[in-house]
């Protein structure tokens, strides 16, 4: 099982393409592709980089533990949500990135 | 210091309003990605795994209090707070949108700096000594001819696309806190029997995947011939360097693949045509450009001793910074100070606004308005009364960035790692962060003593492993992280890459398996004094090997 994800343009944040063909932020939210459906996963990148505003788009592998998407890589977990590192800044720990008001985009 | 003259401003102004209208017209979707992406390289802007990351560029890590407070600005304005000083001198911004990078552009041009050659395959920011202009043993100052680098290799239209990327390290004296025998070009100053001033050259080092230390391809250039010697090697590089394969493009690869003296013998021919010519240096340019780095107005100072043994007894944190952040200055009654970046549990690197406003605030009022950024990620005051120390101490631990660490275990150097790179294979951060806190303990701290630990998350070795006394490198297997151990790294003139020792720790041994070496290292010293790297120079891997595998 496949989803696409890649970082928007403006705010460079983490971004996944949902069923509705919108790229957002939520990865529980992304679309999963099963094997049958490469055809469907490459119009879909194929789309997205038509638009120009999702940039470094890629198919990452997941499972599916209870209903949630989980990432195989460590890389793409990380990805999802945020750094790691047990770390504050002025009380408030690291959060990823969220996109702009200008964030907003379909294929 | 060095203040731009009217060609500096005009070509960062120039450069300034290009990327910003490059910018604009990528997010206008005039311009694709794909023609975009090597534009933003060029300007310092990388994509990392949550955002975009800007890489600001800090000629030869030198410095003012005005451009520190426009860090902490831009962290404060287009960022999340805080900044990360790097291994190349530099400072990285992890949050930046690209809405807002005209703007920042303009900010810095607006205090003389610049996000130019902080990536891409050219001749990136030059990197010095921090403690150059200060140091009690330096040879000279080797600040004005880093900036004339600066000036010679910013945008050199023959080497904007080289095979690969190209550093310059240089130091003046010789004891070499730059690392130069780790760069494509290492520079050493060197007096001939004459007792002229020229430079010692080294090329061919580097990190990475395939760790090189330099080689000597020329023991005196003088000043005059600097440049023409220097570009008489990027013209060998830029012609034979391999451009078949990235991992094999750097210089390093090539003087290795066709041995030291096959390139000296390109290099001689292609310098026996240019010296003499327009890259000879004029003493008179020299001198001018030599004038910007005179020393500060430094007053005679009255005979000022400090009892450390007395004062580490009244108040230990002050003694320990006294003892270890302390280094000799050339002019009687100063001295330079480390600010370490390394507090237990914190981000090696990382400093807040606040603390950068801070820092610079000190600078101003302590420091002649001077800072450094090292290559181990601390910030150097270079020139301060030793009659102001203690006061210099209360106000870097009003912002909190007093700890007396520098050179022990916890003054670690840590790349970004998995949790911020886009490269990167392995997480750093937690790993360092969980390394301080195992050896918090500042008697412990003492008691272990120099010891330079170096973390990497991949291959790439921005956190310099393969030149730890202990260097750590982070693998990807299976799915999860893996971290190799080296020893007898070493970054200085006793130059040496370090070892394997044996198979990889899961992180939640790291700590442990570096208290083991630690332990085995106390336990085998001939005494105090007998340095970590110089006992494992003594004994060999062996007994560090048993003590963490065993002896089977």
């Amino acid at each position: 099982m496949e989803i696409l994800t890649g970082n928007e343009l403006t705010s460079g944040g983490t971004v996944y393409l949902d069923a509705q063909n919108t790229w957002v932020e939520d990865l529980q939210a992304a679309r999963v592709f099963g094997k049958e459906e490469a055809a469907e996963r490459d119009a879909a990148l194929a789309a997205t980089k038509a638009t120009g505003r999702i940039i470094s788009v890629e198919a990452e592998e997941v499972t599916q533990d209870q209903g949630r998407i989980v990432p195989k890589r460590l890389r793409e977990r990380i990805r999802a949500a945020g750094p790691t590192a047990p770390l504050t800044l002025n009380g408030e720990i690291y959060d990823r990135q969220h996109l702009d008001e200008d964030g907003h985009v379909s294929i | 210091m060095y203040r731009y003259d009217e060609f500096d401003a005009a070509f960062v102004a120039g450069r300034t309003a290009q990327f910003s209208d490059q910018v604009k017209r990528r997010l206008s979707g005039e311009l694709s990605e794909e023609q975009f992406r090597p534009l933003r390289l060029m300007n310092g802007l990388y994509l990392q795994l949550h955002a975009y990351m800007m890489r600001i560029a800090v000629p030869y890590g030198t410095l003012s209090s005005r451009q520190m407070r426009m860090f902490a600005h831009i962290a404060r304005t287009y960022d999340r707070g805080y900044g990360h000083f790097t291994t190349r001198q530099n400072i990285q911004f992890n949050w930046p949108r690209l809405k807002d990078i005209p703007r920042i552009l303009e900010e810095l041009a607006s205090v003389e700096m610049h996000a130019i050659q902080t990536s891409g395959n050219c001749i990136r920011n030059v990197t010095a000594d921090h403690f150059a202009g200060a140091a009690a043993d330096e040879i000279i100052d080797p600040r004005p001819i880093a900036e004339i680098l600066r000036q010679w290799s910013s945008l050199h239209p023959e080497f904007s696309y080289l095979p690969r990327k190209f550093k310059i390290a240089v130091t003046g004296s010789p004891n070499d806190r730059a690392a130069i025998r780790f760069h494509d070009i290492g520079l050493q100053a060197a007096t001939n029997a004459a007792g002229d001033i020229g430079w010692e050259v080294w090329v061919g080092g580097g990190l990475g995947r395939t760790p090189m230390i330099g080689k000597l391809i020329n023991g005196f250039v003088p000043n005059e011939h600097l440049l023409a010697y220097l570009e008489s090697i990027m013209r060998v590089y830029n012609r034979y360097g391999r451009r078949d394969n990235k991992y094999k493009a750097r210089i390093k690869i090539l003087v290795h693949e066709e041995g030291l003296e096959t390139i000296k013998g390109q290099v001689e021919a292609e310098f026996a045509e240019v010296r003499g010519g327009v890259l000879t240096l004029p003493q008179e340019e020299v001198d001018r450009i030599t004038a910007y780095f005179a020393p500060p107005a430094f007053t005679p100072q009255p005979a000022t001793r400090i009892d450390v043994a007395y004062e580490s007894i009244i108040d230990p944190a002050y003694g320990r910074w006294l003892d270890n952040n302390i280094n000799s200055h050339r002019e009687p009654g100063y001295a330079s100070v480390t600010i370490s970046l390394k507090p237990v549990g914190g981000a090696p690197g990382d400093a807040t606004d606040k603390q950068m406003d801070d820092i610079a605030d000190i600078a101003e009022r302590y420091g002649f308005d001077e800072l450094r950024v090292t290559h181990e990620q601390n910030l150097v005051l270079p020139h301060v009364a030793i009659a102001d120390l203690r006061a210099v101490y209360d106000a870097l631990v009003a912002t909190g960035v007093a700890d007396g660490n520098n050179g022990l275990i916890t003054d670690m150097i840590c790349c970004p790692g998995l949790d911020f790179c886009a490269l990167a294979n392995a997480r750093s951060i937690p790993l360092a962060q969980e390394i301080s806190r195992k050896f918090a303990e500042p008697a412990r701290q003492a008691e272990i003593g120099d010891l330079k630990i170096k973390i990497s998350g991949c291959i790439n070795a921005c956190g310099h492993h393969h030149v730890g006394h202990i260097g750590i490198l982070g693998v990807e297997k299976k799915g999860g992280e893996l971290y190799q151990i080296t020893l007898g790294g070493d970054a200085t003139e006793q130059a040496a890459v370090g070892k394997i020792i044996g198979p990889g720790f899961e992180a939640e041994n790291v700590p442990g398996a570096i208290e083991t070496l630690v332990d085995t290292y106390i336990a085998r010293r001939q005494s105090a004094d007998e340095s970590f790297i110089d006992a494992y120079r003594r004994l060999g891997e062996a007994p560090f090997k048993e003590a963490l595998y065993g002896t089977a």
